[in-house]
C-alpha cells in the first residue's frame, strides 16, 4: 500500500537533517539494509543543501519541501525548491578537470545519481525545482519476482 | 547534519596524525584545512588522517578534502585514512580522492605502508 510524508524545512544548512532523519527511519521501516540506509542519507542531505543553496540562493523566506512517498518495493522521495529554476543543461557531468584530479564542487547531483537508483530533475521557471528520486527495495523485488 | 567539529594534530617521527571526530561539511571543513595548512603539517612527507567512527562528511566539505588532496598531490606527500565507514569510503572512490589519499581498516596497516 502507497503511503504518504510530506514536510517542509527552513531555508538554513543543518535543517536538512530533519528530512535526512525522517527518509532514513521510513526507509529502515520498510526493510532496507543500513548501507542503503547510508545512500539515501546522503541523497537527501545533497538534494536538501542544493535546494537551500542553488535553488532558493539561501533566502530565509523560502523552503525547502520534502515529500516521501512509499510504495511495495520502492521509495520515491521528492525534494522541492521555490527557486527560478536551473537549465538542467548546465548541471556539470563530468566529475574531473582537464588535468584528470576531480573537481573541487559540485558533487551533490554527481553523488544523488550514484547512489539512488533513479534520479530526475525537473525546473520551471516561477515553480521552482524538483529533485525526484528512487531508491529500490531489492530484496522485495525478488520476492515478487520468485 | 553540523555537528560539532573537532580536529586535533599529532606527531610520531616523521608521521603526522590529525584525528577529526563530528561532520565535515561547507561550513566545518575549513577547520580540517587549516589544520593542514600548519607549517610544520603541510610540509610533512607522511600524514594520516584518523576520521572518527561518526564522522559525516557531505559535498561542501568534500570540497575542502580535494583541496588537501591536490595540495597533498603537488608535495608529493603520502597522504593516508582511517576510521572511515564502508559508505564514505564508497564516496571517496566515487569523487576519486582515493586517488591521493589511500585508506586502510587501520593504523597498523597504514603506518607499515608509509615505511
Amino acid at each position: 500500500m502507497e503511503k504518504l510524508v510530506e514536510l517542509h524545512i527552513p531555508n538554513i544548512i543543518g535543517s536538512e537533517k530533519a528530512a535526512i532523519d525522517k527518509a532514513a527511519a521510513i526507509a529502515r521501516e520498510m526493510g532496507f539494509s543500513d548501507d542503503r540506509v547510508e545512500d539515501l542519507k546522503t541523497a537527501v542531505s545533497e538534494a536538501c543543501i542544493n535546494a537551500i543553496e542553488h535553488g532558493n540562493k539561501f533566502d530565509l523566506n523560502s523552503k525547502v519541501g520534502i515529500t516521501l512517498v512509499t510504495e511495495e518495493t520502492a521509495l520515491k522521495v521528492t525534494i522541492h525548491d521555490e527557486g527560478d529554476g536551473i537549465d538542467p543543461e548546465k548541471i556539470p557531468k563530468t566529475r574531473e578537470e582537464s588535468n584528470g584530479f576531480p573537481k573541487r564542487r559540485g558533487y551533490g547531483i554527481f553523488l544523488i545519481r550514484n547512489l539512488v537508483n533513479e534520479m530526475t530533475f525537473a525546473s520551471e521557471p516561477g515553480k521552482g525545482n524538483d529533485v525526484k528520486m528512487i531508491i529500490h527495495l531489492e530484496n522485495k523485488r525478488k520476492e515478487i519476482a520468485n | 547534519m553540523n555537528k560539532d567539529i573537532k580536529v586535533s594534530t599529532a606527531y610520531e617521527d616523521d608521521v603526522v596524525f590529525i584525528d577529526i571526530t563530528g561532520d565535515i561539511t561547507a561550513v566545518t571543513g575549513g577547520v580540517v584545512k587549516g589544520a593542514y595548512d600548519k607549517d610544520n603539517v603541510s610540509n610533512s612527507s607522511k600524514i594520516l588522517f584518523r576520521f572518527g567512527k561518526d564522522c559525516y562528511i557531505n559535498s561542501g566539505g568534500l570540497a575542502f578534502l580535494i583541496d588537501i588532496a591536490s595540495e597533498g598531490r603537488k608535495k608529493e606527500q603520502k597522504l593516508a585514512a582511517t576510521g572511515l565507514s564502508e559508505h564514505f569510503q564508497k564516496i571517496f572512490h566515487m569523487v576519486g580522492l582515493t586517488r591521493c589519499i589511500s585508506l586502510y581498516d587501520n593504523e597498523e596497516s597504514a603506518l607499515k605502508d608509509f615505511k
